[in-house]
């Protein structure tokens, strides 16, 4: 139930990725970084015509030379277009051939990380890291990255023309540069976690609106529109307090940048005028230098601005490369799997956390074939047992065999077609019906043999009565299926797959007891000849089974067939007196 | 606003002010000029610096004004309708306001300021420059909205494009979404390369997408460079003939170069603003059509009289329901095995008035005439479907904040929830979030069962509280209700209820008419159980069966196993089918 987190890369693992992934397609990051350059040279040929139109104008030049610095300011202006454009689509290409290497790659970790890891940490993290942080990461790469490199090539060029228009003049700028850089970096130190605050205050009150939306029918039931309201003010005074610190932040950098980026153009007046009349600068050059100045402000202004979104796409890339750094659970055995196929548990022992066992010696043996039944209080170890036999785990001591092969050493897709487990977890995948019963079986398998399995589960019903039948879109965006709907299709997703050997945990559990007893009657003739072990909450699946073991304690404490269980007048024998209610007497007390 | 037109003002007068400078200080060698006007460019940036911000904190609090009471509104909506929201408006559709609509139209709110800068801002442009030359005026007040004109012709096949890879982007969020969810299922039973296949597939569209959201970005941003540009080159060209034959100086040269590349942006804001000023108005539409709803169960002209006097003379009364022939005495300890789980559900509801069918009497007050409020003060209908909030574990559970420890200890007692609250190393402190998905179905199950519990009406009806338990539990949990319905050990659970009433009104001094009555009347509390599971059944004083929304027989679970061969089928289902194949 503690949902464990999954790892996080490491600064330097992420700046080694980003190295490589530039290093995969050398030439198009080339391509864009010179065509970049070209634009921004084209682009700072105006300033320096207007300079010279300038100085031309006092020199009362011929109307020919100002025709022919306008055409060439033209010009300029035409080719800085034109390689604008085949810069911006190059970075385009770019952006976002890496950035579909960087989600598909890091769907593929995702989909191979262990089993075990699978079952421990809780889907939220997962499902936070594929919407949230690959988003992040979009807007870095597909927005900020290409920003920020046409904002630094223009910048340097600038520079470089500045100074090589008058070097005097340049100096201008420089004194801005100390305060802009001071704010900068304190700005950047505290705004990604003020803005990821921001986020989460702004989250915590959508969800909890959704919450309300959802909850509205218990609202009215428990009386707790005050509750609700007041849990709504608190989050949105909540996202107040975040929004009212990031603007804080903002009230500093904002005028304080927006100051620098003007103050260097009257500095470079006073400066080129100073020198203009000591006779150091043309007015062509002080025309220039004033005019670069101006411009050099945007893309320094978009630098600054898109410095916290890379940062954040920084931390959320560690995250997403984090996955794959999640070690394997298994490593593939010699031995293979013999018949007969009995499954053996030998004085097992498992413990979640070091030291604290759940499961203190158990030994069992499941024949082939077997309805094995597992009944007993929550907390008992029973879940725990399950995914043990299941091969989920492997155990601190002793071993849990098919066979003769730990199951722990079967290579994952042998260990599929062998042990499955099914949980009351169950999931519904976006897609259509055919495609949520397809992820198990092979291509081959046809209509009717998925109608089969929908039968054998009795979803056939429903299913037949679905608009566009096994075409249906289902899961999210297509229709919602019902608990009850989604843990049939989970089974008839089982029957598919067919392993040797099903441990089903409360698999039937959120159907209606008459529906899931049912259920369990007509699977039971299509499992004829394989292994079902089944974790139950209900007692008629223990009588129906050939054997039944009630877990107390994480040991078994009472093992045998449902008659021999009541005739040795046990716990067991107690519980199904009650539930049966042939004899009188006073509740049990388990 | 006001700030906001400072702030595009003092951008645009910027370029007049440079050209000032260079007129009257460079070219003339006055430095005493140059001074002045340099000064007054750093006034200027100093007042378009302050300005700014200003600005952006009035449209920020424009923004959050709108997003946040937009949220209040709904809230307040979503719970004045309670159970009647999930019948008339789709749950996507509210949830929808918190995720877009509140940022539109806090979009629309934020703009208004920029909006009118913009319009004063090219309007003070626009008098200077014809103040200073009327062709070169006319040539960029023509040329500029033209050409910007132009440029937005390119924006609608660009936002085509946005929309089409937006949709696409969602869906692969959506498919990455359900790969982490469905993870235990891809991990455990296969189709893990139909998974990724399927990913990679959506992905690369995705890239096409964006590719083609790129190849339109980059003619707009050529056209952002090349449009500007050449109304600069024109203007500079005509600019410099005029100088040349004295008509402007060269400071005015300067200036007019400045104009030509700022009218860009004001431009722009007025197209966006139009654009999202649009978009603000349907958010806000989608928003008044949820608050429109009317809740489906109201009360009744001139119900019940003062609440008062009708909840203290009927505090221990029966509750009887003619239409399917129920009748439940208080202080009872009542099942009803329903033939259809659908039944039960209709049958629950009439009860606790979640929908008026039918005539059911609290007493000799029909609940269809008592105010709506005081029958949700007198019964509870609790159900599977109910939800958890984000919370500390003990707020959640006992809402309302009156209840002892003592009386929580006892009802977690009941619901046999001991275990869930052992593992948790915080206990009754622990945090619930996502309403409580960290929780096992069962574990939630018996949660809610404490929380039912603790909110201590006259009247709890529960709806197959223990499906989702094990027998174990469930035996456990059907003992200690009957335990605390037995007439030997109510006296007892009252003196505890006593003490914790009176801790409560101590603590938080509460002097409403319900807290009283606790003291004074005898809570006889009556527990209605829907269910056919036997072993709830069998703790039951007693139960009665229905059959096509009537009461068919009353007895015990045992003397019914007796007596109603339909029943025994119902509760056992199958059992007897087996026994004899």
């Amino acid at each position: 139930m503690t949902a464990r987190i999954l790892p996080v890369a490491d600064s330097r693992q992420v700046r080694r990725y980003v190295r490589e992934l530039i290093a995969r397609h050398p030439r198009t990051f080339a391509t864009t970084i010179a065509l970049y350059t070209l634009a921004a040279v084209a682009g700072l040929a105006g300033p320096r015509l207007l300079g010279d139109i300038v100085q031309a104008v006092q020199q009362h030049a011929t109307i020919g030379h100002i025709n022919a610095l306008a055409g060439a300011l033209a010009a300029f202006v035409l080719l800085q277009t034109t390689l604008t454009r085949y810069a911006y689509v190059s970075a385009g290409r770019f952006g976002t051939i890496i950035l579909a290497e960087l989600r598909e790659e890091f769907v593929e970790k995702v989909l191979a990380l262990p089993l075990s890891t699978v079952e421990n940490a809780g889907s939220g993290d997962l499902v936070t890291r594929a919407s949230r942080d690959v988003d992040a990461l979009r807007r870095s790469a597909q927005m900020a990255a290409p920003e920020t490199l046409v904002a630094i090539v223009t910048i340097a060029l600038t520079v470089i023309a500045t100074v090589l228009v008058s070097p005097l003049l340049f100096l201008s700028v420089l004194i801005v540069i100390p305060p802009l850089f001071a704010v900068t970096r304190w700005y950047l130190r505290r705004a990604t976690d003020g803005y990821l605050r921001e986020n989460a205050a702004a989250a915590r009150y959508v969800d909890g609106l959704g919450a309300t939306v959802a909850g509205a029918a218990t609202i009215e039931a428990f009386g707790l529109q005050q509750r609700r309201i007041e849990s709504a003010d608190d989050e949105l005074a909540g996202s107040y307090r975040a929004e009212r610190y990031t603007l804080s932040l903002r009230t500093v950098l904002w005028p304080v940048q927006e100051f620098c980026y003007v103050v260097p153009v009257a500095g470079a007046l006073l400066l080129g005028g100073y020198a203009y009349t000591r006779g150091w600068a043309s007015l062509a050059q002080v025309t220039a230098v004033t005019l670069y100045i101006q411009q050099l402000m945007i893309p320094l202004e978009v630098l600054l601005d898109w410095l916290d979104t890379l940062q954040v796409g920084g931390a959320s890339l560690a995250r997403l490369l984090g996955v794959a750094q999640v070690p394997p659970d298994r490593t593939a055995g010699a031995r293979a799997v013999a018949d007969p196929r009995e499954l053996a548990g030998t004085d097992v022992r498992f413990a979640y956390v070091g030291g604290h066992d759940v499961l203190h010696g158990v030994d069992l043996t499941v024949r082939p074939g077997e309805r094995f039944a597992m009944v007993g209080p929550s907390g008992a170890g029973k879940s725990t047992l399950g995914r043990l036999l299941a091969g989920i785990h492997g155990p601190r001591t002793g071993t849990v065999a098919l066979g003769g092969a730990p199951l722990i050493e079967l290579p994952l897709d042998e260990l599929r077609g062998e042990v499955v487990l099914l949980t009351q977890d169950h999931h519904v995948f976006a897609g259509t019906l055919r495609d949520n019963l397809h992820l198990a079986a092979p291509d081959e398998v046809d209509d009717e043999a998925l109608w089969q399995a929908l039968d054998a589960v009795d979803a056939g019903g429903w299913a037949a009565a679905l608009p566009e039948g096994l075409d249906t879109p289902v899961g999210s965006g297509g229709l919602a299926l019902s608990a009850p709907q989604a843990q049939q299709l989970a089974l008839a997703r089982l029957l598919l797959a067919d392993p040797k050997v099903l441990v089903l945990d409360e698999a039937t559990s959120l159907l209606d007891p008459r529906a899931a007893r049912h259920l369990e009657r007509s699977l039971s003739a299509v499992l004829e000849g394989r292994t079902v072990i089944a974790i139950a909450h209900r007692l008629h699946t223990a009588h129906d089974a050939d054997r039944v073991a009630v877990v107390e304690d994480g040991r078994i404490a009472e093992l045998g067939s449902h008659r021999e269980l009541i005739d040795a007048n046990g716990a067991y024998a107690r519980l199904w007196d009650s539930w049966h209610g042939e004899t009188a007497g006073t509740p049990p007390h388990v | 606003m006001f700030f906001g037109i400072m702030w595009m003002v003092s951008q645009a007068v910027l370029p007049a002010a440079v050209g000032r400078t260079i007129d009257a200080g460079v070219t003339t060698k006055n430095s005493a000029e140059l001074i002045r006007w340099a000064l007054v460019v750093v006034g200027l940036a100093l007042a378009k610096a302050a300005s700014g911000i200003l600005r952006h904190r009035n449209a920020l609090s424009n923004f959050l004004a709108a997003a946040y009471t937009t949220v209040q509104v709904i809230t307040r909506k979503t719970v004045a309708l309670g159970a009647t929201l999930p019948k008339r408006v789709a749950a996507g559709d509210v949830v929808a306001v918190g995720t877009s609509d509140i940022n539109e139209i806090g979009h629309a709110l934020d703009i208004t300021a920029r909006l009118t800068g913009a319009i004063v801002a090219i309007g003070t442009v626009a008098a200077i420059m014809l103040a200073e030359s009327v062709p070169l005026g006319l040539i960029v007040l023509i040329g500029v909205p033209v050409l910007t004109g132009l440029t937005g012709l390119l924006l609608k096949p660009l936002h085509d494009r946005q929309r089409t890879y937006r949709v696409l982007q969602g869906e692969l969020t959506g498919r990455a979404v359900d790969i982490a969810a469905g993870l235990r299922v891809l991990r455990g039973i296969g189709g893990e390369p139909a998974f990724a296949g399927r990913y990679r597939r959506e992905s690369q569209e995705l890239r096409h997408a964006a590719f083609a959201v790129t190849r339109v970005e980059s003619g707009l941003a050529a056209a952002e460079i090349m449009l500007p540009g050449l109304i600069t080159a024109g203007v500079t060209f005509v600019a410099a003939r005029f100088a040349l034959d004295g008509h402007l100086t060269i400071g005015q040269l300067v200036a007019f170069y400045g104009y030509a590349t700022f009218l860009a942006a004001p431009l722009r804001t007025l197209m966006e603003g139009a654009d999202l000023i649009t978009r603000g108005h349907v958010a806000a539409r989608r928003v008044v059509r949820i608050l429109n709803v009317e809740p489906g169960i109201r009360d009744v002209e001139g119900a019940g009289g003062t609440e008062g006097a009708v909840l203290v003379s009927g505090r221990g009364s029966t509750l009887v329901d003619e239409e399917s022939g129920l009748e439940v005495e208080a202080g009872e300890l009542f099942a009803v095995a329903c033939a259809e789980p659908a039944e039960a559900d209709l049958l629950a509801e009439r009860l606790a008035r979640f929908e008026d069918s039918g005539r059911p009497m609290l007493g000799d007050v029909p609940l269809r005439e008592m105010p709506l409020r005081q029958v949700r003060e007198r019964i509870l209908l609790a159900r599977n479907s109910d939800k958890f909030f984000n919370g500390g574990l003990r707020s959640e559970l006992d809402p309302t904040g009156r209840r002892a420890d003592e009386e929580i200890r006892t009802a977690i007692r009941v619901a046999s929830a001991q275990d869930i609250l052992d593992a948790l190393p915080e206990g009754l402190d622990t945090e619930m979030t996502d309403g409580g998905r960290e929780f096992s179905g069962g574990q939630l199950q018996r949660l809610r069962l404490v929380r039912a519990l603790l909110a201590r009406r006259e009247v709890t009806v529960l709806v197959e509280p223990t499906s989702a338990v094990d027998a174990h539990t469930e035996a456990r949990i059907a003992a200690r209700l009957a335990e605390s319905h037995a007439p030997a050990t109510r006296g007892a659970a009252l003196v505890a209820v006593h003490a914790g009433t009176v801790v409560a009104m101590k603590v938080s001094s509460l002097s409403s008419h319900v807290a009283a009555v606790g003291i004074e009347a005898e809570p006889q509390t009556t527990t209605i159980l829907f269910t056919t599971s036997p072993l709830l059944l069998d703790s039951a004083h007693r139960v009665a069966y229905v059959e096509d929304g009537r009461v068919v027989a009353v007895g015990t679970h045992r003397e019914l196993l007796a007596s109603e061969p339909r029943y025994a089928a119902v509760v056992t289902r199958g059992e007897d089918i087996e026994e004899a194949a």
